[in-house]
């Protein structure tokens, strides 16, 4: 069924992931191409940050495989798979609200000295850190917390990023920005994406994959993609977004 | 700006308070009442600390209630007893247990190798049951016929004659090296059958790289000196802890009761914690049963008894000093303080906590542990997936914690009546301190603590003057703890979430 291909970077083929008794991923296949943005899209509940989580191992599959540069890495424990360079941006900002922001980005680190290494490069992606470096977590606002927790992954060395929904509650302004900068990285790393907002998906990533009820239905160029109006109808339907509805939504916001 | 201006007023509103009431308590008490309570509540407050300091750090971090934290801090202050009146049964025990704990550790070593096994379902769990049951007969045979009981009771004979006569004399012979030899060596292969079981041999879903082999034989080979060097002193050692200066003896004794207290911390979280954590409630039901066992054990080897551990000569000597630097010369058992008789060995274990606060504050804020022990509270998820190995912060933690709690034990044996309930005291009024501190934070422990050991001293101090029932110094505190659960019910420290 996977051939196998060396242009994939990482290979996730059917897996079935439990939450408790729950089955919540029920035949997943996601493959990244390295040195390119692929966006995995699918409506709210879907799984996409399950299927994220599975890949880190925070819920690992009961079944499928999952390779990570030539090596299988399901079932190994989060930090083992973290180690081998993969960097995961959680949903709902995830920062540690108690540390500050050198605590968060100096924790981030994995051997001594990557922080001195990318600080610079963090510090050009998103200047507001710079300026905010003292400030604990929790007073940070928004944007700056997205921006924080993309940051941190940048810290150590890292091969592929995760990335869940960075765009999620932010102002158009700082949508705007944030998508930038992920396209700034995209030269340097491989990315998988979760991105609700198809316009912004549509002109980063080069490759999709949806995922709808814990499977994964479509996947392929996004290109092709965008051609087919009847499947993004079927499996994203409400959830795409139009840059102005989006707009209209968040104007009021900051 | 509101909200800004509120906190401050909030704060001013509370210092006013306090300092109402330490002034109308001066006034009342008069200067010597008062500053021999303070004191009094300072020395509580800092066992209070010791104890709750690590409840609340490992509460904080693994959300585990560590209903075992007072029988720890027992079980430091029986160790530390021990080994300051009479090391012969540390030293005679220490070979065999050190033993275990190294075979047990070759669980790193061997586990690459065991997992890549290729074996069929019903060997897979055939071979640890095999392997747990000949550990326990190994271990049994290891330990059989060794006179634990006999040594235990020199000891005691030992520290009943200890005021009076020279402990050197008590001193049993002991079993000779040359038929010694054999426990340890069984230990060992008991400890290297669990860790056989342990590791789950042809279990490939679990993942043990071979790579850093070296890095992992370091722990198990280091230990296996240790071993061997504790097998050759065990004869001589205890003559010369005996013979050493009382002070460092002292030194000695709470060194050991911290070994032995994070070693013993760490052992429990891997063994009886780890498997738990899915399931909260039984590790609040494990942990109570474990402060039962360790209890019924101290029965066992101690006997149900009261033991009253003599000060070391640095707190000895009866009569008061005038200053700190007379009773450092001399050892004075009671120091002058504004007009009041302070016993020098409070002033001793408020050092310890205070020295420990000051340490915790370091760890937490200076270092990396510190920062990942943080981080850890909020989101210990988020953390391993960004590359580390939470599990092990976890055992440290407990380790630490336990640690800090025997620490307490061994500080408070020369000072209360060492005895098999000595720590239950301890264990609800550091409940009590975190839940008015504020779980997870070592700030809100240490102020809790203090609060808490103020509380009680002057509780104390006013049931004796006003005769009430000294249950109100126990009451005072549960009713600081109801305030604060009403008004603050994320304690003192405590974060929102
Ligand atoms: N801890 C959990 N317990 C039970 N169900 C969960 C849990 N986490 C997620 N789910 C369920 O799994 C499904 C997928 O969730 P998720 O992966 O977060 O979706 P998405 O990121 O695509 O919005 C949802 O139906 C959600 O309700
Ligand atoms: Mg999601």
């Amino acid at each position: 069924m996977s051939e196998v291909n060396h242009d994939d970077l990482l290979n996730v083929d059917n897996i079935h992931t439990f939450i408790g008794q729950f089955h919540i991923l029920e035949g997943v296949s996601v493959r990244v191409k390295k040195g390119s943005i692929t966006v995995m899209l699918g409506r709210n509940g879907a799984g996409k940050t399950t299927t994220l989580k599975s890949i880190i191992g925070l819920t690992p599959p009961r079944e499928g495989k999952i390779i990570f540069d030539g090596m299988e890495i399901q079932g190994k424990r989060p930090y083992n798979i973290a180690n081998l360079g993969i960097g995961y941006v959680p949903e709902h900002r995830a920062i540690f609200r108690q540390l500050s922001v050198l605590e968060n980005l100096k924790l981030a680190e994995r051997k001594k000295g990557d922080f001195e290494r990318s600080s610079e490069f963090i510090f050009k992606l998103f200047p507001d850190l710079k300026r905010l470096y003292k400030l604990p977590g929790n007073h940070l606002s928004g944007g700056q917390q997205q921006m924080l927790a993309v940051a941190r992954a940048l810290v150590p060395e890292n091969k592929l990023l995760l990335i869940d929904e960075p765009s999620e509650g932010l102002a158009p302004i700082l949508i705007q920005q944030m998508m930038e900068a992920i396209e700034t990285l995209s030269h340097t790393t491989t990315i998988l994406l979760v991105e609700q907002n198809f316009i912004m998906a549509s002109q980063l990533a080069k490759q999709y994959v949806i995922i709808d009820d814990g499977k994964s239905v479509s996947s392929g160029s996004i290109k092709d993609l965008v051609l087919q109006p009847e499947v993004i109808h079927r499996y994203l339907g409400a959830s795409i977004k139009t840059r102005k509805e989006l707009e209209m939504e968040h104007g009021s916001e900051e | 700006m509101d909200r800004r201006n509120k906190r401050i007023l909030q704060t001013t509103l509370i210092i006013v308070v306090v300092l109402g009431i330490i002034v109308s308590l001066y006034l009342y008490a008069g200067q010597r009442a008062f500053v021999s309570t303070i004191f009094s509540g300072l020395t509580l407050g800092s066992l209070f600390f010791l104890v709750a300091a690590g409840l609340t750090l490992i509460f904080g971090l693994m959300d585990v209630l560590n209903f075992a934290h007072g029988s720890m801090f027992m079980l430091g202050a029986y160790i530390g007893w021990q080994f300051y009146t009479n090391p012969t049964f540390i030293f005679g025990v220490a070979p065999l247990a050190l033993a275990f704990g190294t075979g047990v550790m070759f669980i790193s070593v061997l586990k690459p190798y065991l997992i890549a096994w290729n074996l069929t379902p019903r060997m897979q769990k055939l071979l640890p049951t095999i392997a747990y049951i000949l550990a326990a007969v190994v271990i049994v045979f290891a330990v059989l016929g060794f006179d634990i009981l006999g040594l235990a009771n020199t000891a005691m004979v030992a520290m009943t004659t200890t005021t009076v006569g020279n402990p050197l004399a008590e001193i049993s012979p002991q079993e000779p090296l040359a038929e010694f030899w054999i426990r340890p060596v069984l230990m060992m292969l008991g400890g290297l059958l669990i860790a056989f079981g342990s590791s789950k041999p042809g279990d490939k879903t679990q993942y043990a790289p071979k790579e850093n082999l070296g890095k992992a034989m370091l722990l198990p080979a280091i230990l296996l000196v240790v071993t061997v060097v504790s097998i050759f002193i065990r004869e001589s050692a205890p003559v010369s802890v005996l013979l050493m200066n009382g002070n460092i003896r002292f030194l000695l004794s709470i060194l050991v009761s911290v070994a032995f207290g994070f070693v013993f911390g760490a052992v429990i979280e891997i063994i009886l914690i780890r498997p738990l954590y899915a399931r909260p409630t039984f590790i609040i039901l494990m942990t109570l049963g474990l402060s039962y066992v360790i209890r019924e054990l101290v029965q066992f080897l101690w006997d149900p008894l009261t033991y009253q551990m003599a000060r070391p000569p640095l707190f000895a000597m009866p009569g008061k000093a005038a200053s700190i630097g007379e009773w450092l010369q001399n050892g004075n058992s009671t120091i002058d303080i504004l007009g009041a008789t302070v016993p020098t060995y409070r002033l001793f274990i408020i050092a310890l906590g205070i020295v420990m606060f000051a340490l915790v504050t370091l760890l937490m804020t200076k270092t990396r542990l510190g920062m990942i022990i943080r981080a850890g509270v909020q989101d210990p998820e988020m953390v391993e997936a960004m590359g580390i190995n939470v599990k092990s912060v976890f055992t440290l933690v407990f380790a630490l914690g336990v640690a800090l709690a025997t620490l307490g034990g061994i500080g408070a044996a020369p000072f209360l009546p060492v005895q098999p309930l000595m720590g239950d005291a301890y264990q609800t009024q550091g409940l009590i301190t975190v839940v008015i501190g504020g779980m997870g934070s070592y700030v809100g422990a240490f102020v809790g603590a203090m609060i808490l050991g103020m509380a009680r001293a002057f509780g104390d101090y006013f049931a004796l003057k006003l005769s009430l029932s000294p249950a109100i110094a126990e009451a005072s505190t549960v009713i600081i703890m109801v305030i604060v659960l009403l008004t603050r019910p994320q304690g003192l420290f405590g974060s929102k979430e």
